[in-house]
Order: structure tokens, then C-alpha cells, then sequence
């Protein structure tokens, strides 16, 4: 039991004492999720979309279009572009794809464009793929965003905060696409221009201040 | 998965060259490997190890400069840098600024030399970019001084103020008061080993000192601004100038990393580096030391010269734009030579003639200019003189305001006289009539002091005035001589016939034109009560002294006017094509319109000239 509670608080420590480290130290996944609804108790992913950060820099390499088995979809195909048929074809098991998440998310960050509605659904997953516990670190892309407003005191208007304005106001392109893969990467952008846009001694801290935490997915 | 496989990375590639040309299998193979940065405007791009390789702009912009800070290229979306480091180790140390924020691809070198040496045509694109920049390094490296547009990406260490007036905690405000109006800056940085404590400006001495009625035997440390915001020296001037509009500031120390105090960066001096303002280079003037450091200053003014053509100035203001600066370079170079041989062993008067005087100088005018002297000189004191008049006049000629090849310069013996030897030579002129005396007339005749008592000059004028009025003869031979061009009206009869003969016309603007305008004016000028050296000057008088009609005055002024943006329309032309000055006008530059008003204003001064016939030499001729 103690030996329990000193680890824990030892691995707490030495992540505050990581976050004073410069941003671009840190390794980062930055996901989409693609839902069949917005309620995780009764709606599930049907797909997931990620691209990596390393030494401040995206990884194209790292990108994954990762669709899921037996996803219901068909009601949402307008949205998502994606049919049965690629469920089909291209469907992995959920359990298989968020475990090789598990592992990726050991070592990284995960960045996210608006975290409560992605975490609510990773954590029901989990709760149903009874896959083990594990805490990670994360960012959201939208809290960072809101937090600059707020301490600028620039008001945003009504859909200020969805991803494409928030590109448009670092000069990034706009993209067409809103497959889960598109996304990620234009979260994964976003991030980096936030990043810029702190200054050269940007931290881990800095940006976890204006919009991160940290959360245990347990089973 | 592989990069290529991204939607947005793909529709991107697909639509630029030369990575549009490729195999999908070959954009999947370049493709490997590549990463994405995004640098901040203002930043510079790291182009060293696994960085040294080629970028693709996906959004922004870039400039691509030399080490010393010329400017190679501007590149933005689609387009590539980088590709020297890849190629050859980027052996001319070119640099790249983000302009604007920039989201850009980064290749693998690797990848990207394997393709190169796959793909001929890819190979071919990237040899051809890299010519093309060694093209523009070369030729921006002829420039000692780059062009004055969008240096931004500058570091501020090329531009700051190195001599720093700095004061101690304790200093009083009086002394450090002193100090800054003995140095002539406007703030001051306090330090306490070396270490940057704070900043008093001028402003703050109003606001905190005089405005409060504080005793100014107060330490500076009581009201000073502690901790001011600073920049590193190898900061870009664009940051700095961000910085300052921001913190609302025209003082920025530049400190180093141990926050010693380095430099100053005013607002001034970003201008300065940025738009050539007549005003700033007058100031630069004023603060050089040497007469090599004022000739590099004077670099610029060929620059200022075209920006004051390209904004439009009314040619009057640039003429009198120009005339501010010629006389302020006179001014400090004269200073400069008292500093170099002494005080002057008297009173003299620095005169300037001919088109310095009437304030209508362009690019290209040389100089014309003599000395007045109290009294006649002993021979030590003639020596000095020469000495003195050499330096002042090699030095214009340095500065870029050419030697006069009529040697009618302080450097020529003949033109250092007393007053009444200046009263004598006029005098001379106006008599004898002869053909020299004429010309001497046309150049003497226009005169203005730049330099010394005002007054001693007015007598001359005046005794210059009587003499003329007194005497017609002169005043008809002044005529003669004044009609004796004609504006070349007929040259567009000819024009238009042969236009694709043998001659190749060309029009003088100056000498068929405006000099005759300048003529007429100096001869109304001479016969009015208020005398005045500007042409349009000269002919307002004229018209003001009922000497002239309104409308043929108002004419002349139009034409000159007219005549006057045309020479510097062209001499901006021929000097950005050919770096010389000329004022020579091609008929095929204009359009029928342009001509039809230019046959309108000769024809202006045509029927000048017949209405001074008229009037100077009726019983003469």
C-alpha cells in the first residue's frame, strides 16, 4: 500500500519535474476520433486518425487512418465518407487498434482538438474492451486556444474555437477533408504554430497551463 | 501508411511542380520521411543537420538572403528552399527568414538526393532553381547597400547604436541630464557592472522630473523605467520593430546574454534602415565624422532621389528636397574642414550658383560654388582657403555632387574673392557684353549663401540689380542670348515623319527645355524689385511686379512644372536600367497624348520668348 502511493507520487514528481522541460522534448500523438454519435454510453468509434510529434516536428511517417470492425455507420456516411464496404474491407478490431494506441501513448503526449468528447469515448471503449488501466498526459488544442483568448481578452465569436478558425488565425491552410486522419494532422499543426506562437522557451508546462491535465483510463 | 497517403499532403503534391511530374510510387518513395515544421514570422529557418535539406512551402512566405544580409529571393506557397544546403553544403551561407507565418515540408535528404539522381527532369528543376539563386546572389552582392525595401529580416547588431551613453544608479538627474544633451541622444541606459539596470528618456525627465517638480538632484535610480524591455543583438528588425510598437517604446536596449548593455535601437534608427526619409539622411549627415563616412551616407541619396520621383513629389518640392540636403552636405562638410585646418582666420560666406541656387537639382547636377571673404587674404591666409575649399569641394564630389567642369568652384583661386571683388566681377560681366560674360551671368546670377552672414550677399544682389536696370544693353544682349534656343517644335513634325529612318531622336529636356524657361525667368528675375533665384519664384514675382502677364506667367510655370516631371520621370528610368543619370527622353516612351502635351508646352515657352522679345528688345533688334 505504501510502496503503492510512493510510486505513484514518484511518477507524479518526475512528471511535473519533465513538464519544465521545452515542449519540443517531448514526443506527442495528436488523435481524432470519428464517432457514430456524440453520447459515448451508446455510441461508438468508427474510426481513428493520428499522426506523431517528434522534436517539434510532425512525422508524416506516424500517420494512421485506422477504421474499426463491425462500426455502425451507416447513418453518418455523409459525414465520415465511409461506407460499410470500407468497414469491411478495412475494419480492425477496436481492441487490437486501441491497445497499439496504449503502447504509442506510453511515451507520448495526447493532443487532442476539444478532449472531453474524445476522453468520454476512449474511456467507455476501455471500459468495454476491459483492455489494462494506464494514465497518460494530455493537451487540448481548443482549451489552449480558449485560455490565450481569455488572457488576451480578445472575445471569440460563436464557433471561434472550432478547428478551422482557430487554423485560420495562424495562417495555416484550410483543409477540405474531416476524416479522422485530416483532422489530426490539422490539430497537429494547430499545435505546433501554439507552440510558435509562445515564444523559444516554450515548455510543456506553458501549454498544459492554458489547457491539459491528466487522466487514468481504467477498465 | 505512408505521407503520401495523407488527403491533404497528397492534393498539395499533385499540384506542384516539379513533384506533380512524378510516379505516385516515386512521391511515396520522396515522400518518405518527411516531416512538418512551422516557423514563426520573423524566425529563421534552421538549415543545419538533418535540417539541411530541402523545404517545400505548403502556406506563408520566405526570404532567402545573403550573409550580409542582400536579399536572394522571395518565395512562398509550392515553392522550395534549402535547396543549396541539400545540393552542395550551401556553401555561400545563404540564410532563409519566415516573412509571414510558414507551414512547410521537410524532405529527407536522403530520399530527396536519391530522386535527385533517379529522376532527371526532378534533378534538372532543382540544378536550375539553385543557378538561378547564385544568379541573384551575384548580383545583389554588387550592392554595397541593398535597396531600402523589406530589410526586415536584418539582424539589429547591423543597425544599432554601438557608442552608448550610460549612467550609474546614483548619478543625479541633472548630471545625467547633461551628459545626454552633450551627446545628443535622447535616452540613457543606467547599468551597474555592465549589467543593464534601466532606461531614462526624454520623456521620462519630463514626465517624472520637470512635471512633478522633483529635484533634479535626485539619483536616476528613483526615475528610472527598471527592467526595460530588451532584444539580443542577433534579433531580427522586424521583431524589434514588433516589439517596440507594441510595448509602445522608441528606445530598445540590446543586451547580450549576461544582459549587458550592448547597443541602443531607437525608433529612428529603424527608420532610417528602412525608408530613406530626406529628413533621416540630412540627421545621418549631420552625425558622420569623415568625409568617407559622409560619402558612404550619400550613397543613398540617388536612392532618395528616385523614391521622392516614385511618390510623386511635385518637382518644385523635389528640387527643394534636394537643395536641403546639398546645403546640409555643404554645411558639415565645411564644419568638417574647420575641425581638420582650424578656425577660419575670418569671416567668409560659402556662395552656391547655378541650380543648387534656384533649388531645381536632379540626379546628376554637378556643383557650382565659390567663397566670400571678410577682407583680401594675406598669403597664409589664402593658403588656408585653398586648403579649406579643396576639402569641402572634393568632399561634395565624393558625396556625389559632381566636380563642376567649368571649374567654377571655392577650389578655383578666381572664385575666392572679398565682396568687392565679387562687386567687381559682376560689374564686369554687365559691361562688357562679351559671350563669356553672358555665360558667367547665367550661372553667377543665380546665387544663394549656404554658409556664413546672410546679409553680406544681399548688397551684392542689390548692387548687382542697380547695375542691370541701369544698363539695357545688358539687358538686351542678356535677351539675345536668353531667345537664342529655340524649344524644338519641329522635332516632332520629324519625329513623326522619321520615326523609323535612319536618325534616332532624342529629346534634351533639359537644354531644349527647362534651361529655357530658367533663362527667361532669371531675365524677368534681374528686371524685377525683389530679387528671388527659384524659377517659379522669379516668374510669381515677375507676374506680382506687373512685369509679366498672369497667363503667360502661369503658362511657364505650368511648362516648367511639366518639363520639370518629365527629366525626372526619365532619369528615374535610365538610372534604374543603366545606374546614369541622363535626361534624355526617347519620343517612343510617350504616348500620342504625352506628346501632344509636350508640343503644347514648348510651344508655352515659344510665345514666352516672343512676349520678352517684345518687351527687352524693342529698339534692338
Amino acid at each position: 500500500m505504501l510502496i503503492g502511493v510512493m510510486q505513484k507520487f514518484k511518477a507524479w514528481h518526475m512528471s511535473r519535474q519533465a513538464m519544465k522541460r521545452a515542449w519540443s522534448d517531448w514526443d506527442y500523438l495528436v488523435l481524432d476520433i470519428e464517432t457514430s454519435g456524440l453520447d459515448p454510453k451508446q455510441d461508438n468509434i468508427v474510426s481513428l486518425g493520428w499522426v506523431c510529434i517528434h522534436h517539434g516536428v510532425i512525422d508524416l511517417d506516424s500517420a494512421r487512418h485506422m477504421l474499426l470492425e463491425g462500426a455502425e455507420i451507416s447513418d453518418n456516411v455523409g459525414i465520415h465518407m465511409i461506407t460499410d464496404a470500407d468497414v469491411e474491407l478495412h475494419g480492425k478490431k477496436q481492441q487490437s487498434v486501441l491497445r497499439y494506441l496504449r503502447h504509442l501513448l506510453r511515451k507520448r503526449v495526447l493532443v487532442i482538438h476539444h478532449a472531453p468528447m474524445e476522453l468520454g469515448f476512449l474511456k467507455s471503449s476501455w471500459q468495454q474492451q476491459g483492455l489494462a488501466s494506464f494514465s497518460f498526459n494530455w493537451l487540448d488544442t481548443l482549451a489552449i486556444e480558449r485560455a490565450k483568448a481569455h488572457r488576451a481578452q480578445q472575445p471569440i465569436q460563436e464557433g471561434g474555437f472550432r478547428l478551422g478558425p482557430c487554423r485560420a488565425r495562424y495562417a495555416l491552410p484550410d483543409y477540405q477533408g474531416h476524416d479522422a486522419l485530416t483532422d489530426a494532422l490539422a490539430t497537429a499543426e494547430l499545435l505546433l504554430a501554439q507552440a510558435a506562437y509562445q515564444g523559444k522557451d516554450c515548455r510543456l508546462h506553458d501549454l498544459n497551463q492554458l489547457g491539459g491535465g491528466r487522466t487514468r483510463l481504467v477498465s | 501508411m505512408a505521407a503520401i497517403d495523407i488527403p491533404e499532403v497528397q492534393k498539395f503534391i499533385e499540384a506542384t511542380p516539379p513533384f506533380l511530374n512524378l510516379t505516385l510510387p516515386q512521391q511515396k518513395q520522396l515522400l518518405t520521411g518527411v516531416s512538418m515544421i512551422y516557423v514563426r514570422q520573423g524566425q529563421r529557418v534552421m538549415l543545419q543537420g538533418e535540417s539541411a535539406t530541402v523545404h517545400l512551402i505548403r502556406r506563408g512566405a520566405c526570404e532567402i538572403r545573403s550573409p550580409k544580409g542582400a536579399l536572394v529571393d522571395q518565395i512562398a506557397d509550392g515553392e522550395c528552399f534549402g535547396v543549396s544546403s541539400a545540393m552542395v553544403q550551401n556553401p555561400d551561407g545563404l540564410h532563409v527568414v519566415a516573412l509571414e507565418d510558414s507551414l512547410v515540408y521537410r524532405f529527407d535528404k536522403v530520399r530527396f538526393m536519391e530522386m535527385v539522381e533517379q529522376n532527371e527532369a526532378f534533378g534538372l528543376f532543382f540544378e536550375h532553381t539553385r543557378h538561378n539563386r547564385l544568379r541573384k546572389l551575384s548580383r545583389s552582392q554588387g550592392e554595397e547597400l541593398t535597396s531600402p525595401t523589406s530589410q526586415l529580416s536584418t539582424p539589429i547588431s547591423h543597425i544599432m547604436t554601438r557608442q552608448l551613453i550610460l549612467a550609474s544608479p546614483n548619478d543625479t538627474v541633472q548630471a545625467i541630464a547633461q551628459r545626454m544633451t552633450e551627446a545628443r541622444v535622447s535616452s540613457i541606459l543606467v547599468v551597474e557592472n555592465e549589467r543593464l539596470l534601466g532606461i531614462v528618456t526624454d520623456r521620462d525627465l519630463r514626465s517624472r522630473v520637470l512635471a512633478l517638480g522633483v529635484p533634479s538632484s535626485l539619483a536616476v535610480s528613483d526615475i528610472m523605467t527598471r527592467s526595460p524591455v530588451s532584444l539580443l543583438p542577433d534579433s531580427l528588425v522586424m521583431q524589434a520593430q514588433t516589439l517596440m510598437s507594441e510595448s509602445n517604446i522608441h528606445h530598445l536596449p540590446i543586451v547580450d546574454e549576461e544582459q549587458r548593455a550592448v547597443g541602443m535601437l531607437t525608433a529612428a534608427d529603424l527608420l532610417r534602415h528602412q525608408e530613406l526619409s530626406p529628413l533621416l539622411l540630412i540627421n545621418q549627415i549631420h552625425r558622420q565624422q569623415s568625409v568617407e563616412s559622409l560619402a558612404h551616407v550619400c550613397k543613398q541619396w540617388p536612392t532618395l532621389i528616385i523614391n521622392l520621383i516614385v511618390t510623386d513629389m511635385k518637382p518644385a518640392d523635389v528640387g527643394k528636397v534636394l537643395a536641403t540636403v546639398s546645403d546640409n552636405l555643404t554645411r558639415r562638410l565645411i564644419e568638417l574642414a574647420l575641425e581638420k585646418f582650424g578656425p577660419a582666420p575670418m569671416g567668409f560666406q560659402f556662395l552656391v550658383f547655378g541650380s543648387q541656387a534656384r533649388q531645381d537639382q536632379s540626379l546628376g547636377s554637378d556643383q557650382d560654388n565659390g567663397l566670400m571673404l571678410e577682407r583680401e587674404p594675406t598669403a597664409d591666409e589664402s593658403a588656408y582657403f585653398s586648403d579649406f575649399s579643396q576639402f569641402v569641394c572634393e568632399g561634395l564630389g565624393l558625396c556625389g555632387i559632381r566636380l563642376c567642369p567649368g571649374d567654377i568652384m571655392a577650389s578655383n583661386p578666381a572664385w575666392r574673392m572679398t565682396e568687392a571683388g565679387w562687386k567687381k566681377a559682376f560689374s564686369k560681366w554687365i559691361k562688357s557684353g562679351e559671350p563669356s560674360a553672358l555665360l558667367h551671368a547665367s550661372i553667377f546670377f543665380d546665387i544663394r549663401c549656404v554658409y556664413g552672414e546672410e546679409e553680406a550677399i544681399k548688397g551684392l544682389i542689390k548692387g548687382m540689380q542697380i547695375e542691370v536696370s541701369k544698363n539695357s544693353v545688358f539687358l538686351a544682349t542678356l535677351t539675345r542670348s536668353a531667345l537664342a534656343s529655340k524649344p524644338p517644335l519641329g522635332f516632332f513634325r520629324h519625329f513623326l515623319l522619321e520615326s523609323s529612318g535612319a536618325h534616332k531622336h532624342q529629346l534634351d529636356l533639359k537644354h531644349q527645355g527647362l534651361a529655357l524657361i530658367n533663362d527667361l525667368a532669371r531675365l524677368y528675375g534681374l528686371s524685377c524689385g525683389t530679387y528671388r533665384v527659384g524659377t517659379l519664384e522669379r516668374l510669381e514675382q515677375a507676374i506680382r511686379e506687373k512685369l509679366m502677364s498672369v497667363d503667360t506667367g502661369r503658362n511657364l510655370m505650368d511648362a516648367w512644372d511639366e518639363l520639370n516631371a518629365l527629366r525626372l520621370a526619365a532619369q528615374r528610368q535610365h538610372w534604374q536600367a543603366t545606374g546614369k543619370a541622363s535626361a534624355y527622353l526617347d519620343p517612343k516612351d510617350l504616348s500620342s497624348l504625352e506628346r501632344k502635351h509636350l508640343k503644347t508646352t514648348f510651344s508655352i515657352i515659344s510665345d514666352a520668348q516672343d512676349v520678352a522679345q517684345q518687351r527687352f528688345l524693342k529698339g534692338y533688334s
